[in-house]
């Protein structure tokens, strides 16, 4: 009953036009950068965090959070029409999806996938809505010491899930702690790493720095290839899906929603991880597996549905304990902070208008979805034929601005484009900036819990041990660093390993 | 082992340079810790936490230091393979030039060429596109700031803008 009580109030404020408007500018541009090769969310999202200013923290965490799940819905368009995922998660969409399209089924893989979509974020939008506040409420007994073993569980899990060598994901994890932690010592106030600049006693911004390594060198990246397009050029038609298409696509819409919202809470996992292992349990459930790659629906059905679950359920740790499980969150962490917000076991409590408030703008955002990326599909269609060599420039231009505005400091440009000329050479010598970013943001609040843990233990690191939540966190972060040494592991690892750049 | 891909103990060896910064960076780390006072383990000091975050720096730079020489690694060369790298170059050339260029000169003065820059270094767009964009683009930008959202890019020494 408290919970209808609660949606009721947060309809209330999601409903209010102002917050329409930003949810529905968020969905917008999600579905242009999931549309859009080249541009994922976390470029999006870091371009936009400085305009999350200029309203209330409702509207900017709204639209935010659009941004992240209207790419889902957005990058299967890009799979299926042209064979070019628009964003990571949407990779094996283009599978069967532009298998389909070529044999004229365009219409059904794109209305599957926005209806699997749907179906996904409605259930994790439901089960957000029942698991996070029993959740808050257990979490409000963690200590420092469970908080620092979450931490270094999600930052483990995403460095396993990276692309490459663990090693260097490793590496690029701990210069994002370092750099974390430039500025002034929350405990003691003595500034650290600064080299005498007074711009860094207050810290490096996540702003420069995500738009730097995002933003800028996904520019460098992109200007060093022609991108070609081979678009689908015969009429989309048919968009809803066959009574066949349906009794086909309905148990891959449940499996990868229930698989997609579990996949999405863990730390470190999240739609990219979710979709790939949907499609692995299609195949494997189905009687006919030689289907797959070849124009199977339940090849788009699955990981379509799982992507967007996983979107939902990615806001679990982040609104109940304050972690932000992958890149994204960690982006909209950093808009809550911008706000003088702190997400955690107390803001469902504390900030109940906030917390409903964007639960039930994202239920409205979904509705929002369905009609942008059915009715509107041909408008989407004309946007993939938008010249690179125009948009670049200006993804550049917005950038500088982006970053100026969100400090009104020269310096930050600089920073930030110092970042992005990094982030190229990173890219290129197969170092992934996820790990870094997820590390910076967590950084400081890791130092703050292990100094607290090991100040309240008195020096006692048997504290770590002791208490259950942060030993079974430790071990199991232990267990995945300790995994890839065994060679049927390291297999493992290498067929889950992600691209979070993208 | 081709000389083009997977070289071992071999200057051109991209994966052997990336071990060696990472192990550099570590040691910048240790050191700056060590400078800040590590405290106790009772009462952790301001260094403590980058101190050994250098070590697990150190550790995993060695990691990828003995990958590499004795797994090999691409070169630089074969990173660059079959890429236009002379655009990206191109382009942090003109963001470097605009980052010198923003404060003395103000926003308009040194984001309308970095536009132009841009529009003709990446797939050069044709003249009469360029132009007028590279125009409109910065000067539209500067008015929506200034104007509604009562925002002051920088105006620079001429005070443009």
């Amino acid at each position: 009953m408290d919970t209808l009580v609660n949606v009721a109030h947060g309809l209330g404020v999601a409903l209010l036009p102002v917050n329409l408007l930003y949810c529905f500018i968020g969905v917008f541009i999600g579905t242009l950068v999931g549309v859009l090769p080249g541009i994922g969310p976390i470029s999006a999202m870091s371009l936009l965090l400085p305009v999350t200013l200029s309203g209330t923290p409702e509207s900017g965490i709204i639209m935010m959070a659009g941004i992240y799940y209207g790419s889902m819905y957005g990058g299967s368009t890009t799979s299926i029409l042209v064979n070019i995922p628009g964003e990571a998660a949407s990779v094996v969409t283009c599978i069967d999806g532009h298998q389909m399209a070529k044999q004229g089924r365009a219409g059904p893989a794109l209305g599957i996938s926005a209806f699997g979509s749907f179906i996904a974020g409605t259930f994790s939008l439901v089960a957000l809505m029942l698991v996070a506040p029993s959740l808050a409420s257990v979490a409000i007994a963690f200590g420092p010491a469970e908080y620092f073993g979450l931490m270094v569980l999600g930052l483990v899990v995403l460095t396993f899930l990276t692309q490459g060598s663990m090693a260097k994901a490793l590496l690029m994890a701990c210069i994002g702690v370092v750099l974390g932690l430039v500025g002034l010592d929350s405990i003691t106030a003595q500034p650290r790493l600064t080299f005498g600049r007074i711009e860094l006693i207050d810290g490096i911004g996540l702003v420069p720095v995500v738009m730097g390594l995002f933003g800028v060198a996904e520019v460098l990246l992109n200007t060093e290839q022609a991108i070609k397009r081979d678009i689908i050029k015969t009429k989309i038609t048919q968009l809803l899906p066959s009574k066949e298409d349906w009794k086909a696509s309905g148990g891959p819409v449940a499996r990868g929603t229930v698989l997609g919202f579990f996949l999405g809470i863990l730390p470190g996992g999240g739609a990219v991880v979710a979709s790939f292992a949907s499609y692995a349990l299609e195949k494997r459930l189905s009687k006919h597996p030689e289907r797959f790659g070849h124009g199977a629906i339940e090849g788009v059905a699955g990981p379509e549905s799982a992507n967007n679950s996983a979107a939902g359920g990615a806001f679990i740790p982040l609104m109940t304990l304050g972690i932000p499980p992958n890149v994204v969150m960690a982006l909209l962490l950093g808009a809550f902070v911008i706000h003088g917000l702190q997400p955690g076991p107390l803001m469902i409590s504390q900030n109940p208008t906030l917390f409903w408030g964007i639960v039930a703008s994202m239920y409205i955002g979904n509705l929002m979805l369905l009609v942008l990326n059915l009715p509107m599909i041909g408008m989407w269609v004309q946007l993939l034929r938008l010249p690179y060599n125009v948009l670049f420039p200006l993804i550049i231009l917005f950038t500088i601005i982006g970053v100026y505005c969100s400090s009104n400091n020269v310096f930050d440009v600089h920073v930030m484009i110092a970042f992005g000329v990094i982030g190229y050479f990173m890219r290129k010598l197969g170092y992934e900036p996820a790990p870094l970013v997820l590390a910076f943001v967590l950084g400081p609040m890791l130092e703050n819990n292990l100094r607290k843990s090991l100040i309240l233990s008195q020096g006692d690191l048997m504290t770590f041990v002791e208490r259950p939540i942060s030993a079974i966190c430790l071990a199991f972060a232990l267990a995945l660093l300790v995994g890839p040494l065994l060679p049927s592991l390291r297999r493992k690892r290498e067929l889950v390993a992600l691209d979070e750049g993208a | 082992m081709s000389d083009k891909t997977d070289v071992k103990l071999r200057l051109n060896n991209s994966e052997l340079w990336g071990g060696l910064i990472g192990l550099a960076l570590g040691a910048f780390v240790i050191w700056s810790g060590l400078k800040l006072k590590l405290g106790t383990i009772n009462d952790p000091g301001s260094g403590y936490v980058l101190f050994y975050t250098g070590i697990l720096m150190c550790v995993f730079a060695i990691s990828i230091i003995v990958a590499a020489v004795t797994e090999g690694g691409p070169t630089f060369a074969s990173r660059w393979e079959n890429a236009r790298w002379g655009k990206p170059v191109l382009v942090i050339v003109c963001l470097a030039a605009f980052a010198f260029a923003l404060e003395p000169l103000g926003f308009l003065l040194s984001a309308i060429p970095l536009m132009l820059l841009l529009l003709r270094v990446i797939d050069p767009v044709r003249w009469s596109l360029a132009i007028p964009l590279s125009i409109l683009a910065p000067l539209g930008m500067w008015w929506v700031l200034k104007h509604l959202l009562a925002i002051q890019l920088p105006s620079g020494l001429f005070e443009i803008g």
